[in-house]
């Protein structure tokens, strides 16, 4: 059901007789659209009684679920990202109860993360079989993948597949109502159009290739049947697939997050210590990019001095307009580590349009999950930031009344 | 808790990042290495105590392990003829995946605290997957 709202900014005099509009804005699925009207009183909704003929006209909001795209060669819905925007909003975000123990999905009070793999049109078996990695859109159904977002957005729920990547079959599917915050984590949120077009705010996390390999010795190494070889020869095999499918996706992304290996330290190949840039499109509605100190200029900052003591190798930062696949940006890069709560209070204290509620949130959720990995350094510290902005984004969406044109026709 | 024992394997002379994040410990992993991460190919092998709690966990938690095994093999094999063939892509993405799954049930083991089974269990406690695993 579609509640449309209308707001007057001076009181009805005069006889409005309400007509449902020509056209709505409904898309695909057509709603009733239904008039609170409270007769005679001359209120914020409805119309009054006396008067000359007045229209109104009213574009209904259809429901209030926000969609946000993840994309991430990192697994899903467990990724650290996730938690961490989960956690902004309250909540920790857990596995379906009762249901298959193996579902991707987790759900918070707040929010549902999908995760994109329960989409494979071909299990592992189906993909051995054709030729096709995962990251193949062979192995994937767009048009599954482009109803049901679509449904959860316009508050119907879904009987989503699962994928389970332990037994690489697909499961029976499980239910979903649809969300306050529906996030899609995954390889492919924002590769086809129509999905994309539902996003209202989109994420690329971009990790580059040293890093990758220092990550996945991470990860790997202390499994059996794995060495480095292994690992390399993965990574390698996948990088045809990845770099013509997945890749191409962060032009599309209203903010990307990019992890290089630093360059505080000549040489340094341990992917320890990261280099992260914030990359923040400009002119996303309900978005406002982070800032240092001057919105649109450039300027490198490093924290480290008289008033802060960092120890090696520091913090560095670094702000400045650029452009990105054509695209208008502003980048936001930290290189280096937290070592210190004080550091990471005094940083956020210089940043500016972070949306925080108060001061210090940043460095209270970052300390709430500081054993997450990436918590002393751009990782956690970007992803956290990214949390509070689609927060904000979500807040702007949901109260923002829709523009009610009050055409009074003179009669 | 986790025990760390470091098995060196010589003759590769490459310099790995170490297994584990050595930094600050009040924003560190929950567990501690003392290793340099040094000029030889390392293996590290850690035993996670107390966190699979549900047999079905444990069990699941070997399976993935022996997959990882056996598909490492099976890439290794099949690329043997051509490296850049479809079955050889297919493969090492294979492995990509259940090394993914294994490390993220391990995530949520050792972070999270939870065990996967957790809920399962609660309404069928007398399944062979819900056993208390007991080492």
């Amino acid at each position: 059901m579609a509640v449309c709202t209308v707001y007057t900014t001076q009181s009805l005099n005069s006889t409005c007789s309400i007509s449902t509009p020509t056209k709505t804005h409904l898309g695909f699925h057509q709603k009733q659209v239904v008039f609170y009207s409270t007769g005679k009183r001359t209120s914020k909704r409805g119309s009054s009684s006396s008067g000359g003929p007045c229209v109104i006209t009213c574009s209904a909001v259809d429901s209030q679920t926000v969609v946000i795209g993840l994309a991430a060669d990192s697994g899903c819905g467990k990724s650290t990202f996730m938690r961490r925007l989960t956690s902004v909003f309250g909540g920790a975000a857990e596995p379906p109860r009762g249901g298959n123990p193996d579902s991707n999905t987790l759900i918070s009070d707040m929010t549902t993360v999908i995760c994109l793999d329960d989409y494979h049109s071909l299990d592992r078996t189906g993909r051995k079989e054709k030729g096709v990695t995962a990251l193949d859109p062979r192995a994937n159904n767009f048009d599954l993948m482009y109803e049901q977002v679509k449904a959860l957005k316009s508050g119907v729920a879904v009987d989503k597949p699962i994928y389970n990547h332990v037994t690489g079959l697909l499961d029976p599917p499980e239910l979903i109502k649809p969300p306050k915050i529906l996030v899609i984590e995954g390889l492919h949120p924002m590769f086809d159009e129509r999905v994309r077009d539902l996003l209202d705010f989109s994420i690329y996390l971009d990790i580059s290739n040293e890093v990758k390999f220092a990550w996945k010795i991470q990860r790997d190494m202390a499994e059996r049947g794995h060495s480095l070889e292994s690992i390399k020869a993965s990574i390698e095999a996948r990088k045809p697939d990845f770099d013509a499918f997945i890749d191409p996706q962060k032009q599309y992304a209203d903010a990307v997050i990019e992890v290089l290996p630093t360059q505080l330290i000549p040489g340094d190949n341990e992917g320890k210590v990261l280099r992260v840039r914030l990359i923040m499109k400009e002119g996303v509605k309900h978005f406002s990019p982070v800032y240092l100190f001057d919105e649109g200029s450039t300027l490198s900052w490093i924290p480290c001095g008289r008033k802060l003591t960092c120890s090696y190798p520091g913090i560095k930062f670094h702000y400045g307009p650029d452009t990105y696949f054509g695209n208008e940006v502003s980048i936001l890069e930290m290189d280096g580590q937290f070592d210190r709560l004080d550091e990471l209070i005094y940083v956020e204290s210089h940043l500016s349009n972070i949306s925080t509620k108060f001061y210090g949130e940043v460095t209270q959720q970052m300390l709430k999950h500081a054993d997450f990995p990436g918590s002393n350094n751009g990782t956690g510290l970007f992803q956290t930031i990214v949390g509070l902005k689609i927060r904000d984004l979500y807040e702007q969406i949901t109260t923002s009344k829709t523009a009610t044109p009050l055409e009074a026709t003179k009669a | 808790m986790a025990t760390l024992t470091f098995h060196s394997l010589t003759g590769t002379l490459e310099r790995i990042p170490a297994s584990c994040s050595c930094s600050n410990p009040r924003m560190s992993t929950s567990f501690h290495c003392n290793s340099k991460g040094e000029k030889r190919v390392s293996r590290m092998t850690v035993k996670a105590m107390g966190a699979a709690k549900y047999k079905g966990t444990q069990m699941r938690e070997k399976q993935l392990a022996e997959m990882i095994e056996k598909k490492v093999t099976e890439a290794k094999e099949v690329c043997e003829g051509d490296e850049t063939s479809d079955e050889c892509k297919v493969a090492w993405d294979e492995v990509e995946e259940v090394s993914q799954a294994k490390a993220d049930l391990r995530l949520r083991l050792e972070i999270e605290k939870k065990d996967p089974l957790e809920f399962f269990c609660q309404e069928n406690p007398e399944t062979e997957e819900c056993r208390v695993y007991e080492d």
